[in-house]
């Protein structure tokens, strides 16, 4: 038998098994985490499912893991990126003496190592690295298409070792936005450039007569709050790759370009020549965002007929 | 109280010393990774409240040694000049390049030196690493609980509680003392010093340590193989003079030619 890997999720997350079908002849398992059809995860070659029915705060699920990937002695063990695992994985992986990569791209075997691929120093580089010894790793589920292999599956309800060290007092829904900005192909993006809420109106306009969908900053969703989170660009936020990313008062911090670095075609719109946005776009418009918004919109309107 | 903020001298992303095929980390200058100048003034507003100290706790992650020391310290006198008491700078070979596991165990180990604590702070995530595990790392070292992604806190007697920024919601929760709070950038903004603090901070106490000073001898489990610059080439064309409608019809020129729109 190859390594030994353990997928943890939701069964919307088992894109992940692609990943660890990566090493050679790997045994799979994984931990289910709320409900779902386990038995469907055989297709992917799944040998073992152990079901969590109930959800548990991250110091339960650091605990409950420790003691499961001790038992089963996985070499490898893969999650997708949210901050209830990366609050619970680095737990589990201090208390093991383990790695951790986040947004991990590939990964490849060779003998007792493996080595890792991913996005690092700020989504600026691609870096590789050899490791030996368990490694747990972190990707998003959708990056990876797992290929079929049907084996028989085992299911087993696993009980968690519940701690009590955070207790939660309360919870408060956040506003839901319905936008998928990862697969948007045209982006009209706003950032602290906008005076006034009321202001985003400007941009909103020009959206609607390209048909673009909405970006903004992280201080505009995170700060100010006037747009929901599923509009926010960056290496905190979503990653984007669009045909056009039109980017309206928003300076270009490193943190901002992590997200929308694959965009096809970048304009910038904004009032300060020195921003350093204007180092990393296709064409930069250096003026008032008050003044040539409602101007490009019209003009395009005429052009477009709408 | 004794308060400890964890701040990371990060590489600055902004300035990416690189060519089309590499990155010189050696030659791309630090900083104090941004979140944690959040930590530092959370630790700070907390002690002015109730009391207390905060300890700045630093582990070196980049080389080389010799020429870093100089850039590390000089950005430590920067958290002190904010407020901070005193700054624990671990310096040791071992550390550079070296992944979260050990740098969790160095700093858990200078944070048991120190003797006591109640309340340690990190950010959520650093600017270069960016992967907010050493917070609970270092937490699960100590064995204490960790309160993540945290955007406002309050001390209540023995127990800290917060708010949690997370995806879909916020939480607000509760922990007895100690414990661990990583923070988000937007639970406060922090202060810029002035230069009379500035000068104050210049002696204030920076202590260095070694893993030996520590009682630790630790190996990387990771070597690093390759680091590879992801960089796009961009047309950079500015358009700068003329009236507005000028500039309008030069970039819708520009947008009709790279075929993303079509007159009708
Ligand atoms: C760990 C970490 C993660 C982060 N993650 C993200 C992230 O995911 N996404 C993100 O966006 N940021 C992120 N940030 C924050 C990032 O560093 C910047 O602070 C942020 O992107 C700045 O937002 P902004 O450009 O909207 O605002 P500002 O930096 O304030 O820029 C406003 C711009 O508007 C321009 N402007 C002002 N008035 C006008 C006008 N009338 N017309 C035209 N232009 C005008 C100004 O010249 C300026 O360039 C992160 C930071 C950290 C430390
Ligand atoms: N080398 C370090 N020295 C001190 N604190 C650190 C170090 N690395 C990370 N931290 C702390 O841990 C947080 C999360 O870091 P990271 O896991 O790199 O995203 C940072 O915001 C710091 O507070």
């Amino acid at each position: 038998m190859g390594m030994k890997a353990l997928v943890i999720g939701s069964i919307g997350d088992a894109g992940l098994i692609g990943l660890a079908q990566k090493v050679e002849r790997p045994e799979i398992h994984y931990l289910l985490i709320g409900p779902g059809d386990a038995t469907q995860l055989g297709r992917y070659g799944v040998s073992k499912v152990y079901q969590l029915t109930t959800l548990i705060d991250e110091a339960s699920l650091a605990e409950t893991l420790a003691d499961l990937v001790s038992k089963e002695a996985y070499s490898i063990i893969i999650t997708p990126v949210s901050k209830y695992f990366k609050t619970a994985i680095p737990m589990a992986a201090q208390k093991l003496s383990s790695s951790l990569f986040v947004d991990v791209v590939d990964i490849k075997q060779s003998g007792d190592t493996l080595e890792v691929v991913y996005n690092g120093i700020g989504n600026r580089a691609q870096l590789s690295v050899r490791v030996s010894g368990k490694v747990f790793l972190m990707a998003p589920p959708a990056r990876f298409k797992p290929s079929e292999s049907p084996v028989s599956t085992t299911i087993e309800t696993l009980q968690p070792k519940v701690v009590s060290a955070v207790k939660v007092v309360s919870t408060e829904e956040k506003p839901k936005g319905k936008v998928r900005i990862e697969d948007a192909e045209l982006i009209v993006s706003v950032g602290r450039g906008f005076k006034k809420q009321e202001d985003l109106k400007l941009a909103f306009e020009l959206a609607e007569v390209l048909g673009a969908e909405i970006g903004c900053s992280r201080p505009i969703a995170a700060d100010l709050k006037w747009l929901s989170e599923d509009h926010w660009i960056g290496l905190s936020g979503h990653k984007v790759r669009p045909k056009l990313y039109i980017a309206i008062g928003i300076s270009g911090q490193p943190q901002h370009l992590a997200g929308m670095m694959e965009s096809r075609t970048v304009v910038v719109i904004n009032n300060d020549p020195n921003a350093p946005f204007f180092k990393n776009c296709d064409y930069g418009v250096v003026e008032d965002l008050y003044k040539f918004v409602p101007a490009l919109t019209k003009k395009l309107r005429e052009i477009l007929k709408k | 109280m004794e308060i400890i903020a964890l701040v990371k001298l990060a590489l600055d992303t902004g300035q990416l010393r690189m060519t089309e095929t590499k990155i010189d980390l050696d030659a791309t200058p630090l900083k104090i990774s941004d979140i944690d100048r959040n930590a530092v003034e959370e630790a700070i507003r907390v002690r002015d409240k109730v009391g207390g100290k905060v300890h700045v706790i630093s582990a070196l992650k980049y080389g080389p040694i010799q020429k870093r020391q100089q850039e590390a310290e000089s950005l430590l006198r920067e958290v002190l000049a904010m407020g901070a008491d005193d700054a624990y700078l671990i310096i040791d070979e071992a550390l550079i390049n070296g992944d979260q596991l050990i740098t969790a165990k160095a700093i858990a180990a200078a944070i048991k030196k120190l003797g006591n604590y109640d309340l340690i702070i990190a950010g959520e995530a650093t600017i270069d690493g960016y992967t907010s595990q050493v917070g609970p790392r270092v937490a699960a070292e100590l064995g204490i609980p960790a309160l993540t992604f945290v955007r406002e806190l309050r001390i209540e007697g023995n127990k800290v509680v917060a708010k949690r920024d997370l995806e879909d919601a916020v939480q607000t929760v509760e922990a007895p003392l100690p414990a661990l709070v990583t923070v988000t950038r937007e639970i406060n903004v922090p202060r810029i010093p002035p230069l009379l603090q500035i000068r104050a901070a210049m002696k204030k106490p920076i202590y260095r340590l070694s893993l030996a000073d520590l009682g630790l001898s630790l190996k990387p489990a990771v070597e690093i193989r390759s680091i590879t610059p992801i960089q796009v080439k961009r047309k950079g064309v500015i358009i700068k003079e003329g009236t507005v409608e000028e500039k309008v019809d030069k970039l819708i020129q520009a947008l009709i030619q790279e075929g993303l729109i079509t007159p009708r």
